[in-house]
């Protein structure tokens, strides 16, 4: 058979649609089919991402309609890894969730799993699309699903967070469309690699109009302040898998779809600056905000965006050595803080107190989550043996090398507020002293093995990170190189 | 209709503003719902409302003067040169459908958020907050 990057987006939506008749079949279906499905998106990522190393560009052509006129979909060593990855933790989330809510009446858990699928299907769409308005469609696509899941549970406040996010969303959606509008207007295509090309005739009025939209809505999408206040109610609200999702899937195709438009399709000197003061307030504000919070989700949630700042500035430094970097605090940033919701719901589930005040003593419950969650903490603060220090330690070398001495100092400085609550929560769980029942909720064996998988991946990059940097050298290098994907997709006619 | 053509071309420069203003004004109108009305139900219909002007911008923009549709017909098959644009109108095609969703979605919440709070009020539902 042969294989093509078509398989990410048709499997998962074909079997999104066919499960309400399975679960006719065989009850299960609805649990056991998404986790075939991911596997299979597996599978073929790592096969696709062999392939392109090995032979370059993947341009696929949807319905034999050639490049400029049809759409296409694009594998470069970029987009290749981040479909790599987000399979892979589609698939480990998924995992993790497997159990989830089977209690649940009236065959809730198919619509959970419909909407989970359909969302990491959305993620790779806006990742390997090579289409300016195919994006905006698959954009709409993770919107959609994801404002449901966030409303999933009805006994929960979730319908507020999820029509705050929808109310964002649209309106992102809007800019979106009046942005590609422009776009169109101006290079009379939808092409991205097109418009590349046509983008020096374009007047600079209309450049920076056309910036402005699609830095408002996709920076909704990315999280970028001050437009992510739907963040930390989405996270808190949505089921615990769902949230992992946010932080490992959605917000990592956010970010992908700002930094493609802008540094494939825009050459506005500027810019970059912009990426690093908004990437720093990002985070800023993220980090200040983290460490007011009193609940462990919304306190994650916040965390989450003040990575996502990180990723931005490092974006906006823009050699190749941060790009670098940037990459790889995507790569860990999802890993880690997919693995610190997994580990936290099993607190919030087993204290019934969502607040941190329900970590007390919870490693003589729980010890082994416990060992995960300060794993994970450790890492994402950037502590040497664990896989987010080398990122974060890239990202300020390359700072270094731009002579960029304020910025370092800032990034250590919001470092240091990250290490508090980290650590303010990681004591509460090992110090604290609180009266406890017996567990009611033990981990079941299918969460532990995707847990440990995570953390595994995070003990053996940091050791050993020689076994990933090939992979984020060549994609950095694809994602500043413009001229060669414009010429690759244009080129096969 | 050769009369009517005529004075489609007479007031060519009047019409080409009245449909890109109509659109703008529709955007804005949409705009001051959201962002100012209380009820829940009334922002949906802003949403709605923005949607639309910025379906009806696509189509002008892709008009051009004295075409036709972009449809082929027998008879017809060279006529691609007197056509109006046809990818705007296919991608406000999927916008609208995709506007369509939201907006069945956002009622859906509507619904929702009254069951829980009792109100459409959005001032009186602020249980989630910084």
């Amino acid at each position: 058979m042969v294989i093509s990057p078509v398989h990410y987006i048709v499997a998962p939506l074909l079997a999104a649609f066919a499960i309400p008749l399975l679960t006719k079949l065989y009850k299960d279906a609805a649990r056991l089919v998404p986790g075939i499905v991911l596997f299979y998106n597996v599978v073929i990522s790592f096969e696709l991402m062999q392939q392109v190393l090995k032979n370059g560009i993947i341009n696929e052509v949807i319905a034999g309609w050639k490049p400029p006129w049809g759409i296409n979909l694009v594998l470069t060593p970029f987009t290749a890894f981040l479909t790599t990855m987000v399979s892979v933790l589609g698939f480990t989330i998924w995992l993790y969730g497997f159990r989830f809510k089977r209690t649940l009446k009236g065959g809730v858990v198919k619509y959970y799993e419909i909407l989970q699928m359909m969302m990491i299907a959305g993620s790779i769409g806006v990742i390997i699309t090579g289409d300016l308005f195919n994006m905006f469609v698959f954009i709409e696509i993770v919107g959609i699903t994801a404002y449901s899941l966030t409303a999933f549970y009805r006994e929960r406040n979730g319908a507020e967070a999820g029509f705050k996010y929808l109310l964002i969303g649209s309106l992102a959606s809007t800019f979106l469309l009046l942005a590609i509008l422009i776009i169109y207007t101006q290079t009379g295509t939808l092409n991205m690699a097109q418009i590349a090309e046509r983008m020096g005739s374009v007047p600079q009025s209309m450049k920076i109009t056309a910036l402005i939209f699609f830095l408002i809505a996709l920076g909704i999408e990315a999280e970028m302040f001050p437009l992510n206040a739907w963040a930390p109610d989405a996270y808190e609200q949505a089921p615990s898998p769902t949230s992992a999702t946010f932080a490992a899937v959605v917000s990592i195709a956010g970010v992908y779809a700002l930094v493609r438009v802008l540094f494939t399709l825009f050459d506005v000197s500027g810019v970059h600056n912009y990426l690093i003061v908004m990437g720093f307030i990002t985070m800023l504000v993220a980090e200040i905000a983290a460490i007011t919070q009193k609940n462990l989700k919304r306190m994650l949630a916040y965390s989450s965006i003040g990575q996502v700042g990180l990723v931005l500035i490092a974006f906006g430094i823009g050699s190749k050595l941060a790009v670098f970097g940037a990459i790889f605090l995507m790569l860990n940033h999802a890993v880690i803080k997919s693995l610190l919701f997994m580990t936290g719901s099993y607190f919030i589930y087993n204290s019934d107190d969502k607040r941190l005040v329900g970590l007390n003593g919870m490693h003589k419950q729980l010890p082994y989550v416990s060992a995960l969650f300060s794993l994970a903490a450790f890492a994402i603060v950037g502590f040497p043996p664990f896989s987010g220090f080398w990122s974060k330690f890239y990202i300020l070398i390359s700072a270094s090398n731009q002579k960029m001495m304020y910025l370092i100092i800032g990034i250590l400085l919001v470092t240091i507020i990250e290490l508090v609550y980290y650590l303010r929560a990681v004591g509460r769980i090992y110090f604290a002293k609180e009266e406890m029942d017996d567990v009611a909720h033990k981990p079941s064996l299918n969460a532990l093995v995707a847990m440990s998988f995570l953390a595994l991946f995070i003990i053996i990059v940091g050791i050993y990170p020689d076994i990933i940097t090939g992979y984020l050298s060549d994609a950095a290098s694809s994602l500043l190189d413009k001229m060669h994907y414009v010429q690759q997709i244009l080129g096969s006619k | 209709m050769t009369e009517f053509n005529d004075l489609f071309i007479k007031y060519k420069d009047l019409i080409t503003i009245a449909v890109y203003g109509t659109a703008i004004m529709l955007i804005l109108i949409g705009l001051y719902a959201v962002l100012l009305k209380k009820h829940l139900v009334k922002i949906v219909i802003g949403l709605s409302i923005i949607d639309a002007g910025v379906h009806l911008l696509f189509v002008a923009v892709g008009y051009i003067q004295n075409s036709t549709a972009p449809i082929f017909s027998p008879g017809n098959e060279y006529a691609a040169p007197k056509m109006v644009d046809p990818v705007p109108q296919a991608l406000v095609l999927t916008a609208i459908v995709i506007g369509f969703a939201v907006t069945a979605l956002a009622l859906s919440l509507v619904i929702r958020l009254y069951k829980h709070h009792h109100t459409a009020n959005i001032d009186q539902i602020k249980s989630l907050k910084w």
